[in-house]
């Protein structure tokens, strides 16, 4: 799927295939070579999470991208949800994006790729070096680039579980959890799993879905908690919950400020996800070719070694080291067997059903 | 006023005198304006589907949007939730407010009478969403009143993440809108009818339900509408004390126009919240009049 403006493409091509030589280390360039590329803007805007993600993404790519280029990098933290109709409404109406690049879910970034109004990432040299995971299901190019994946685990407080970690999705179905357990408010993370431990199979996703629909109401009597990604933290600081369906990235924050908590992925799996990094349609050329520099820069060892090793998560390049907490940590796979047990839906389909599977799980939910 | 009326003296032409009222009322008009051309737009969105293979909206009508938000059980069961919530809401904040309200105008103590009026404005000054997430830490697991329990050794309650703490939080970020509203209209009722009621042999009650609730109705009426349309669209509290299974209208809305980008039903679903709450408004203005909200009008 191409989403180029051929008047415009030819002339980003060629401003990309005059830097194509320099290949990966284009990346790491001294200023002197800079000089020669576009005009540079004062700034960047790069959209990002808060807390313990941006702090991430600036330490280990928009501090060293400044250091090497003098652009500064200004971190809009605007919800993934929220600037997403911001950006279509500046490319139906032809005006320059509020951003410049958008850090977002894969599944987010999936739809607005199908609505054309991102840029083609095809070019960017350091994708040759990326391993398949930062290529996105689905679309014959790279409207998108994946930079990193991770778990939606069973996160747990160690005390709750006395005989050892759950093995089972089932096991929060103990009538002592009741009122203890936080889902996301969308049941993202939740229906792929709850497929399994409803006795249904992946195969049947996303034609039928009846044993995901039966194990969600089966937790709907547990009366869980639903929330968002900050919510879980605090949950889990203020002992209002005893697990969660939730990213490691969560549970490692709140294992970090003191909070005595574990994670596993359950016999029937975890949902595995990936999220990504685009370019939104209508910046001006230069501005256009430095925000691909960094999405490329995104994607060196350099900087995801440093990104990722405050995210706690895998990412799309050969040669990273798992955080020390990490090493062997079924949230962190790197090996394929670590993948054995994690779920993984193309994007697409989610995109296309997942209305659908909220209405579903909003309809249980609020029942 | 008055400075406005010298500025048209010289500024507008004496031919155009008799449109200067019309003058007068162009800045309300074009602000009108501006929310009906958005109303417009909403309106044309909610005839429009999303086509899940482009995300793009369709280029004909329909009323599949409506159609779908009409038949979806969670939505008759969101809105039912939010209609009850609004009308538990105003009920509770009307039986509070009211006191509050009549001992802030007759108290002869001007220390009492600043005393409420700043706890009255206090609340003004701290968001609604910083509010809610006051009483996450008060009302949560570990928070102050679980550990008073604690104290008289009481296990844990979950105070939290349900409909009464939804209608609670509702009612405390009410209570203030509601006695700004009430206490003109009791202001306006003179001390000496509640004393040549006594002396007429009524006691405290019947010259509360005699006399000053029937005076008091225009300030009732109008603190009941702003109480009612405020909870109808509310969003944090059911967002934040609901523990994401109390929505309210405005939340499904929220899901539609970010979540599933949905623009359509989104649509749908806020010109249904407006058809619903104007009706409910109108119904009242028919029943009650408009209260202090006719601005000294008379009153039905």
């Amino acid at each position: 799927m191409t989403h180029s403006r051929p008047r415009r493409q030819l002339t980003r091509r060629s401003l990309l295939r005059s830097t194509a030589a320099l290949g990966a280390t284009a990346a790491i360039l001294p200023s002197k070579i800079w000089a020669q590329e576009p005009e540079k803007p004062s700034e960047l805007i790069v959209r990002a999470w808060g807390g313990s993600w941006v702090e991430s993404l600036k330490a280990g790519v928009s501090d060293p991208f400044t250091e090497m280029t003098g652009i500064r990098i200004r971190h809009d933290l605007t919800e993934d949800n929220e600037i997403q109709p911001k950006i279509w409404a500046a490319a139906a109406q032809g005006r320059v994006p509020p951003i410049h690049i958008n850090w977002d879910t894969t599944t987010n970034a999936t739809k607005s790729a199908l609505r054309g109004v991102t840029e083609d990432l095809s070019d960017l040299p350091n994708l040759a070096n990326a391993t398949e995971l930062a290529k996105p299901v689905g679309f014959d190019g790279y409207p998108m680039v994946n930079t990193y994946g991770y778990v939606y685990v069973l996160a747990y407080r160690p005390e709750a579980f006395p005989d050892g970690p759950p093995a089972s999705w089932r096991h929060l179905l103990d009538p002592k959890f009741k009122g203890r357990i936080a889902l996301y408010n969308d049941g993202i993370g939740f229906h792929f799993p709850a497929q399994v431990a409803g006795g249904g199979t992946l195969a049947d996703i996303p034609s039928n879905m009846t044993a995901c629909w039966d194990f969600v109401e089966e937790m709907k009597a547990q009366e869980p908690l639903l929330g968002e990604d900050p919510d879980f933290t605090t949950w889990f600081q203020n002992g209002e919950i005893d697990a969660a369906c939730t990213i490691s990235t969560n549970a490692r924050e709140a294992r970090m400020n003191g909070v005595d908590i574990q994670w596993t992925v359950p016999e029937e799996g975890a949902k595995f996800d990936t999220d990504g990094m685009w370019i939104p349609v209508g910046l001006p050329e230069n501005e256009l070719y430095w925000a691909k520099q960094y999405i490329n820069f995104a994607l060196t060892q350099q900087a995801q070694q440093v990104w990722l090793d405050g995210l706690g998560l895998p990412g799309v390049v050969p040669g990273l080291t798992p955080p020390a907490d990490l090493v062997d940590d079924a949230s962190y796979p790197t090996q394929p067997e670590d993948f054995k047990n994690l779920i993984r839906i193309s994007g697409q389909i989610q995109v296309e059903n997942e209305s659908e599977w909220f209405s579903k799980f909003k309809a249980i939910m609020q029942g | 006023m008055d400075g406005l009326e010298w500025a048209v003296d010289r500024l507008w032409p004496r031919t155009l005198s008799r449109l200067t009222p019309w003058l007068m009322v162009l800045p309300a008009i074009l602000l009108v304006g501006l929310l009906v051309l958005g109303l417009i737009q909403i309106a044309d969105a909610s005839l429009r589907t999303l086509d899940r293979s482009t995300f793009l909206m369709s280029d004909s009508w329909s009323d599949a949007n409506y159609a779908r938000a009409l038949s979806d059980p969670v939505y008759a069961k969101i809105l039912w939730r939010s209609l009850s919530g609004a009308v538990i809401v105003t009920a509770i904040t009307l039986f509070f407010a009211f006191p509050y309200a009549y001992l802030m105008v007759r108290t002869p103590r001007a220390w009492l009478r600043k005393l409420l009026l700043i706890a009255l404005f206090l609340p003004f000054f701290i968001g609604q969403v910083v509010r809610a997430y006051g009483w996450l830490i008060i009302l949560g697991n570990q928070g102050i009143v679980n550990d008073m329990l604690g104290l008289v050794g009481v296990a844990p309650l979950r105070l939290l993440y349900n409909y009464p703490a939804v209608v609670f939080g509702l009612v405390q970020y009410m209570l203030p809108f509601a006695v700004l509203m009430l206490a003109p209209a009791l202001t306006a009722i003179p001390e000496e009818t509640e004393a040549a009621a006594g002396s007429l042999g009524a006691n405290w009650g019947r010259t509360l339900v005699h006399v000053l609730l029937p005076m008091a109705r225009p300030g009732l009426v109008g603190a009941g509408l702003v109480v009612m349309t405020l909870t109808l669209t509310d969003f944090a509290m059911p967002a934040i004390l609901g523990g994401g299974s109390q929505d309210f209208i405005a939340n499904a809305i929220y899901d539609q126009f970010f979540r599933t980008s949905d623009q359509g039903l989104g649509s749908a679903l806020a010109l249904m919240l407006v058809g619903l709450g104007s009706l409910i408004v109108g119904a009242i203005f028919m029943l009650f009049g408009a209260g202090t909200l006719a601005m000294g009008g008379r009153s039905k």
